[in-house]
């Protein structure tokens, strides 16, 4: 093929594609090109025909093939039917559970309970501070203090001056 | 019977009964199965796909509205599996391994209708049947599955173009290019 016949390469590949009238036109001119469209066709009815004939299949495989579609399709019917029956009873269900859970005793008191406790224990907590504080010892060592109290006959501590003296003390 | 059974299915995307959808089956299950088979070149999955595309076809029949003709649109569910197949990698990358993508001994190329050609001609007929067989391994699936309709089912562009989702002119453009595959092959082997 010379140079010039491959300028016309593309027509030929147009005119196998689909119907082009340039294309057409130049090939009813162009013996070169006519000989090579004709391979090209030949070529291409011969691939087409071998592959229906490859494809095809003995009557008994598409019998058999057709049952299983119908079985399938038989099964999915069965299936949207059982879908469709049960999906109502499931939404009944869950209301049910729903309703169930609301009435359910012990939720409530569970819910309400909690932060009265917590008020109380918090009230009973402020109080023990309040206590230890007004006490001016810490609760642990309430005992000491006692037995201080026993040793100095009883006399009443200036707790904070004595602390200023052991402090100076130290210094 | 089809027009009567595309115009129940198209009109009214209703119900079907079970007669009339297995003479729906009936009539278009050569091509669906000829096309899956083409495309996957696996015999067991295009007899499976085979199956699904007419499952898929009887769900949604509802959402056919007969724009195209029943078979164009079955063609085109075909065509979205056999899709969704190839993107499964690992049994791309297993059928690659075990060789399945090559032509077998029993394959197209030795189905040449012999007719009152010479053991010669009969001989590069194959030789040419088997080159394009090769070229269309090469194509891309969307590639091929225009080929395949256009060489092998014989459907009109627009035809194709509505069974894949396409525009004519990328039906064209992608038929150009495999055409033009072809004939370079072709050339390489005389």
């Amino acid at each position: 093929m010379n140079a010039n016949e491959n300028l016309h390469e593309p027509l030929v590949e147009r005119a196998l594609v689909g119907f082009d009238l340039a294309a057409e036109h130049h090939i009813a001119h162009c013996p070169p090109c006519q000989t090579e469209r004709e391979k090209v066709e030949d070529a291409l009815r011969q691939f087409g025909a071998a592959n229906r004939e490859y494809a095809n299949r003995s009557e008994s495989f598409y019998e058999q093939q057709a049952a299983r579609i119908r079985a399938a399709q038989q099964e999915s019917k069965q299936k949207s039917r059982l879908t469709m029956a049960l999906v109502p009873s499931l939404v009944v269900l869950v209301l049910l559970a729903v309703a169930l859970l609301g009435k359910a005793p012990g939720v409530r008191p569970a819910v309400v309970t909690p932060p009265v406790q917590q008020t109380d224990s918090d009230h009973e907590l402020l109080l023990e501070v309040e206590r230890v504080i007004q006490s001016d010892t810490p609760r642990a060592l309430e005992p000491a203090t006692l037995m201080v109290e026993d040793s100095d006959g009883n006399r009443p501590l200036n707790r904070t001056s004595d602390r200023k003296e052991s402090r100076s003390n130290e210094n | 019977m089809e027009s009567a059974l595309t115009s129940t299915v198209g009109a009214a995307a209703q119900k079907i009964t079970a007669e009339e959808f297995d003479a729906l089956v009936r009539r278009h299950q050569r091509r669906v199965h000829r096309f899956l088979l083409m495309l996957l070149r696996d015999p067991e999955e295009a007899d499976n796909l085979t199956q699904e595309c007419f499952l898929r076809a009887y769900q949604n029949l509802s959402s056919f509205r007969g724009e195209s003709s029943l078979e164009t649109w079955l063609l085109r569910i075909a065509a979205n599996l056999a899709h969704d197949h190839a993107r499964n990698r690992r049994a791309g990358f297993w059928k690659r391994l075990l060789g399945f993508g090559d032509e077998e001994e029993d394959g197209p190329a030795a189905r040449v209708p012999s007719g009152t050609a010479s053991p010669e001609q009969l001989l590069l007929a194959r030789e040419d049947v088997r080159a394009v067989w090769d070229v269309a391994n090469q194509l891309s699936q969307q590639q091929r599955a225009v080929f395949l309709l256009r060489f092998v089912e014989e459907m009109e562009l627009n035809e194709i173009a509505s069974a894949l989702g396409l525009q004519v002119g990328s039906v064209k453009t992608h038929l150009f290019r495999a055409v033009q595959t072809v004939r370079n092959k072709l050339r390489d082997l005389r």
